[in-house]
């Protein structure tokens, strides 16, 4: 979440690209890396349809990246929550470059029945899962 | 669970201060397209468990009324909310190395604190009103 006076917040609903990749850093810390292609459809002046896919890098650190690297593969449907950060890097040459990245925070797998029964024994896969009947009562 | 159809979603909430004037220029067809920066302050726990802050600059595009407004009403410093989608743009460097940057298309700006002293009303509500596109003509 943000600091003092700040938001940051992301929600991403799409499709995974590519199967995710998962690394593990010099000090032991696993990240996993993957792209979600989102969809975005708008009528232009002349009042045509048209399209255009947006593909997002996701980053994702420790326990959620482990989850994420077995549990999702190329064409998964999932529900990311999570802010956007900009790192600084130095490229071959010396210079300082900036890249603003997506990290994720939660990970919800949207496809239904198959997957989800997979999942029925392992663990949850974010802290704050919705309990659903709780919506249920009115107070 | 009942098997919903899970719409696809890109959507990006900020809040921040802007680290320079926006920058307003028109496109051959006459769009209006403010480009500005946020800084981010974000908080959380690195794998040791220890307590990090650290501050992130996120590009914001906008585009038309928007952006005019932004350009008029915005300086370096103002705190803003912007709600938006994440956009990735390829481009070219002059050596032709292709990079890609990455974006927020603001939909929707709120300033969040008094511009000048002497802006009208709505602007020193604190939170701020939403004053985007439908409010263009409380301002002359």
């Amino acid at each position: 979440m943000g600091g003092r006076g700040s938001v940051n917040k992301v929600i991403l609903i799409g499709h995974l690209g590519d199967n995710p990749e998962l690394r593990y850093t010099p000090s032991g810390d696993p990240v996993a890396n993957f792209r979600i292609a989102t969809n975005r459809t708008w009528k232009d002046r002349d009042g045509n349809q048209q399209e255009k896919t947006e593909w997002h890098r996701i980053v994702v650190w420790r326990k959620l990246a482990e989850i994420c690297s077995q549990y999702l593969k190329k064409g998964s449907h999932v529900y990311i929550e999570g802010r956007l950060e900009t790192r600084t890097w130095e490229d071959q040459t010396g210079n300082k470059r900036y890249t603003t990245e997506i990290l994720a925070e939660q990970m919800k797998m949207l496809d239904s029945r198959e997957s989800a029964e997979q999942l029925a024994d392992s663990p949850p896969l974010t802290q704050d899962t919705p309990d659903m009947s709780e919506d249920d009562v009115p107070f | 669970m009942a098997d919903l159809r899970m719409p696809e979603q890109n959507k990006v909430f900020l809040a921040g201060r802007l680290t320079r004037d926006p920058d307003l220029r028109y496109t051959r067809g006459g769009q209006a397209v403010a480009n500005f920066s946020l800084a981010i302050n974000s908080r959380y726990r690195d794998s040791s468990g220890k307590r990090v802050e650290r501050a992130s600059f996120i590009p914001i595009v906008t585009w038309g009324k928007i952006a005019e407004r932004c350009n008029s009403q915005l300086k370096k410093g103002s705190p803003v909310s912007v709600e938006g989608r994440i956009q990735s743009r390829t481009w070219e460097t002059r050596d032709g190395e292709k990079r890609n940057t990455l974006e927020i298309v603001a939909q929707r700006v709120q300033f969040l604190g008094r511009v000048s002293p002497d802006t009208s009303q709505e602007s020193e509500e604190e939170g701020g009103t939403q004053r985007e596109e439908s409010t263009g003509s409380e301002k002359k």
